[in-house]
């Protein structure tokens, strides 16, 4: 709680203000917002700036969950790695999201 | 136009003998109907259900990394293998399969095809929940 209230939540290396949901979350540079995972398209060869929405997990390695994100208006995929303090709800719900909504029946798997 | 010679007659049929292929479909010769994947090195047809543009291995997912920002339009010099990396969902409830190249690490977003082998995708989809990643990151390590 300290640390929230000794960051500046003005400065841009260590403040992030979500693009989607509007939180401003401070706690070292960060990449994506730690409730809903939004992200702003800066880092990567074409920057737009637009923002980016969460679309997978990703297991890069043992222990390496990433976030995939997908730019709104020039549709570019990035990938960065999960943080401790992002909304874990939100990180299940997307890496069952897939397993929620197959596009075939699994009770079917057994007969092949 | 008329052929000068008259064709090779097999001796013990007496039917005209089948001429050797000498048209060339695909690059360098390919017959152009197939491809060897990069990763099983089994041989795909080109052809496949629900999609125009066949861009991976129904066994094994490995894709190669030949588009640019369109699909099919065959614009990127790269050309190495691309592997898959996980599954995504569009909002009409389609899957996506996310493939990174292995030489440059971009990472490109593929339909799948109605032919890809359903195993190798729930696999797939089940390797977030199976890696301890998330569990290590906030503390909470299973069986402890």
């Amino acid at each position: 709680m300290s640390d929230h209230l000794t960051t500046d939540r003005t400065d841009p290396t260590t403040a992030f203000d979500c693009p989607s949901c509007g939180t401003s979350s401070a706690g070292g540079p960060r990449d994506h917002c730690p409730q809903c995972l939004h992200t702003r398209h800066r880092d990567s060869a074409d920057p737009c700036g637009a923002p980016m929405a969460p679309l997978a997990v990703a297991v890069h390695g043992p222990g390496d969950w990433r976030l995939i994100h997908r730019c709104t208006a020039c549709a570019t995929l990035t990938s960065a790695p999960v943080r401790a303090d992002d909304h874990q709800v939100a990180l299940m719900a997307l890496a069952v999201r897939p397993l929620a909504q197959p596009p075939f029946p699994l009770g079917l798997l057994g007969r092949i | 136009m008329p052929r000068r010679h008259r064709a090779r007659q097999e001796p013990r049929t007496g039917r005209r003998a089948q001429r050797p292929k000498d048209v060339l479909h695909g690059p360098r010769g390919h017959r152009g109907d197939a491809f060897r994947c990069l990763g099983c090195r089994r041989d795909v047809p080109v052809r496949a259900l629900g999609t125009a543009h066949r861009n991976h291995c129904p066994y094994c997912l490995t894709s190669r990394h030949v588009d640019g920002r369109a699909p099919g339009d065959r614009g990127e010099e790269c050309r190495a293998p691309m592997d898959a990396l996980t599954l995504a969902v569009r909002d009409d409830g389609e899957w996506l399969l996310i493939h990174r190249c292995r030489a440059c690490g971009t990472l490109k977003a593929n339909r799948p095809a109605g032919d890809d082998h359903p195993l190798a995708l729930i696999r797939l989809a089940l390797r977030p929940l199976a890696d301890p990643g998330l569990a290590h990151l906030t503390g909470v390590v299973p069986g402890t």
